[in-house]
């Protein structure tokens, strides 16, 4: 009896649902697109990746400070973990509260896809920063790949001091499209202007963890005891790679360079065991996202060479979307203790 | 007039509702109504497949893992141009398997589920790096994203067809069934249950099969909505389904749990999640939120259940 009860509902289901129509649009056709709720100026809502994390709290300052100095609207906020189906319904509340300019920087790419088209069915502006997203009206990157690379390698020789030698090279994971464009970058600025650098092995993988790149690196020392540098991309690597050498007491013998946070690595440059990190400031990051959002409401668009208050001189690619904010920076023992990320 | 628990928190509910569109700007647009449907069901399936576990005293540490293998069984189906109806039934099949597989350990061998479980989490997990590396897989086709994205009829999400479908299927299976029945009895009393003549191992199994079950149509539900799938995906529903089925007034030692309670609870955290961030609240203040309305109405419910006890042993003597 009771599953007839069972069959029979299931199956008044099914035939629901073939029977009505499914389709993408509602038949309520609900344009009440951007009335622009906020009557007083423009609304700019920052999206990271997630919220709570040293690196993203400084990107939030700057987003915050340059919302103030702009005198524009500015709402920083993102899941508490690194999950894109949390991240998207985080942006679809704020497409919700109709904001004029919406910065995401997606976990997942092909994930905010759909809801960056909804915001964009809806007159909001939609641009990514610090991780490229796709079909976006404006792309704010924090670095050139090419230059970030050379950079690095050039930071590498100057930190062995000499342009002859063995070194390695660590990465994050062998997938990771802009971790490759520097290691490619790099080891182009070093076949080219360095002959004498001879790179030991294939780049070496490190999952993402220090505790990984820690003993790669015991591993790499052990099987090239001539190595004189190493060149860590990724955040965690370059700690991993510092704590073996500094373990090993190795400091002297082997350089090591990568890009890496002021404050994990400030340990590791103090005695030497890292020599230099490069990265970037996330907090002028977070300024340039706002400064560049605004100029979107208002309807303008980033110019090659353009001055942003607080931030420099930017670079726009040739594809016009493409906004670079500047060189590298170097995080050295005597600096690192300056900055909070 | 008196009052159960699960109304009780439906009023909370209603309350939360009102109070929200009150005080959020834009709560009550058709737009945001449109948010809060589509984003209910994906969560409101894994809870519900939660609390059927916690029913036996169980617990489901991989729900969300299973989940995200299921849609990577659907994604590579759905990237290898395979028919959407086969890359469905591939999906659910992963479902049932990770289910089959807990289910398997926790009622034949008798290992706790919270151990089984938390194994299983890493293993599937891992399996999913293994054929996804890590990347996401993306790109299913216009007519799948329907499912997630789609109005039935012009007027309501598909999703929230399906959960509403899912709701009453769940209700109908512990409360007229057989299995229902020893479902309960179990969580409340395992050997008593046992000597009774049910087939605890059997019972439990079909526990799990049909968390995973849930968990794989959650799962179909995600993958179309963001048209990508990727190892965390949905991992951030893991504790607030266990939280979410507590709050639902679900013994977290088994025996109890009503399928409207959860759903209840499910809403209340959609709407203050919604509505804080409509508010423009800072996302760790929303936790916070949550975290505190879950420790209060757990207070409350300990406090009213030994209430109650007091007065039927003061009834008794």
């Amino acid at each position: 009896m009771k599953k007839v009860v069972l069959s029979l509902v299931s199956v008044l289901f099914l035939v629901g649902i073939l029977a009505g129509c499914v389709s993408g649009e509602s038949s309520s056709d609900k344009k009440d697109s951007k009335e622009s709720g906020s009557d007083d100026g423009i609304s700019i809502a920052v999206v990271p990746k997630l919220v709570g994390i040293p690196y993203f709290n400084a990107s939030e300052t700057g987003a915050i400070n340059a919302g103030e100095e702009l005198g524009v609207d500015v709402e920083y906020t993102g899941p508490t973990q690194g999950d894109a189906a949390a991240q998207v319904k985080v942006i679809e509340d704020l497409i919700s509260k109709n904001v004029d300019v919406l910065a995401v920087a997606p976990n997942d790419p092909a994930s905010v896809e759909p809801v960056l088209k909804k915001a964009k069915d809806q007159g909001i502006h939609i641009m990514d920063w610090d991780t490229p997203a796709n079909n976006v009206d404006v792309s704010v990157k924090q670095v050139d790949d090419e230059e970030f690379g050379r950079h690095l390698a050039k930071k590498l020789v100057e930190a062995m001091g000499t342009e002859e030698g063995e070194i390695a090279i660590l990465t994050g994971g062998l997938s990771a499209a802009n971790l490759n464009a520097w290691i490619d970058a790099a080891t182009a600025e070093l076949e080219e202007n360095y002959p004498g650098i001879k790179i030991v092995t294939e780049k070496v993988p490190t999952d993402e963890k220090q505790q990984v790149a820690y003993q790669k690196t015991l591993d790499l020392i052990k099987s090239y005891p001539n190595l004189k540098g190493i060149l860590a991309v990724s955040t965690p690597a370059p700690l991993g790679a510092a704590q073996a050498v500094q373990e090993e007491g190795l400091q002297d013998e082997i350089s090591v360079v990568g890009s890496a946070l002021p404050t994990d690595s400030a340990p590791f440059l103090e005695d030497g065991s890292l020599d230099t990190a490069v990265l970037w400031d996330p907090g002028k990051l977070g300024h340039l996202t706002v400064a560049i959002g605004k100029m979107l409401a208002e309807g303008e668009f980033p110019e090659d060479g353009q001055e942003i208050e607080g931030v420099g001189p930017i670079t726009v690619l040739e594809d016009g979307k493409t906004v670079i904010m500047g060189p590298p920076q170097d995080f050295t023992a005597e600096n690192a203790g300056d900055f909070d990320f | 007039m008196k009052l159960s628990k699960e109304s009780l928190l439906g009023l909370i509910a209603v309350g939360t509702i009102i109070l929200m569109s009150f005080i959020a700007p834009g709560f009550l647009s058709s737009n945001n109504i449109d948010n809060f449907l589509f984003q209910l069901p994906e969560f409101g399936l894994l809870a519900l497949g939660m609390m059927v576990v916690i029913i036996t005293g169980g617990i489901d540490l991989s729900i969300t893992y299973t989940a995200a293998l299921s849609g990577v069984g659907v994604a590579l189906m759905l990237t290898n141009g395979q028919p959407i109806l086969l890359a469905i039934v591939v999906g659910i099949s992963f479902g049932l398997l990770c289910g089959a597989f807990n289910g398997f350990i926790v009622s034949k061998i008798g290992v706790s589920p919270i151990l089984v479980t938390l194994g299983t989490m890493v293993l599937f997990e891992g399996i999913i790096l293994a054929i996804t590396k890590g990347q996401s897989i993306s790109g299913f086709g216009e007519t799948y994203n329907l499912i997630g994205n789609g109005y039935y009829m012009g007027l309501f999400p598909l999703s929230i067809i399906i959960f509403v479908f899912f709701i009453v299927l769940t209700a109908i299976l512990l409360n007229k069934t057989n299995w229902g029945r020893s479902v309960y009895m179990l969580g409340n009393n395992e050997i008593a249950t046992l000597f009774s003549g049910v087939k605890n191992s059997r019972v439990l199994m079909k526990v799990y099969l049909y968390a995973g079950l849930l968990a794989a149509i959650s799962a179909i539900i995600m993958t179309s909505r963001y048209n990508s799938v990727k190892v965390d995906l949905g991992s951030s529903y893991m504790l607030q389904s266990v939280a979410a089925a507590v709050l639902g007034g679900t013994n977290i030692q088994g025996g109890y749990g009503k399928v409207m309670g959860t759903v209840y609870a499910v809403v209340i955290f959609q709407t203050i999640s919604n509505g804080l961030n409509l508010l423009g609240v800072h996302r760790a203040i929303v936790d916070v939120f949550f975290g505190a309305v879950l420790i209060l109405v757990l207070t409350v419910n300990f406090f009213s259940d030994k209430w109650k006890k007091n007065k039927e042993t003061k009834a008794v003597a």
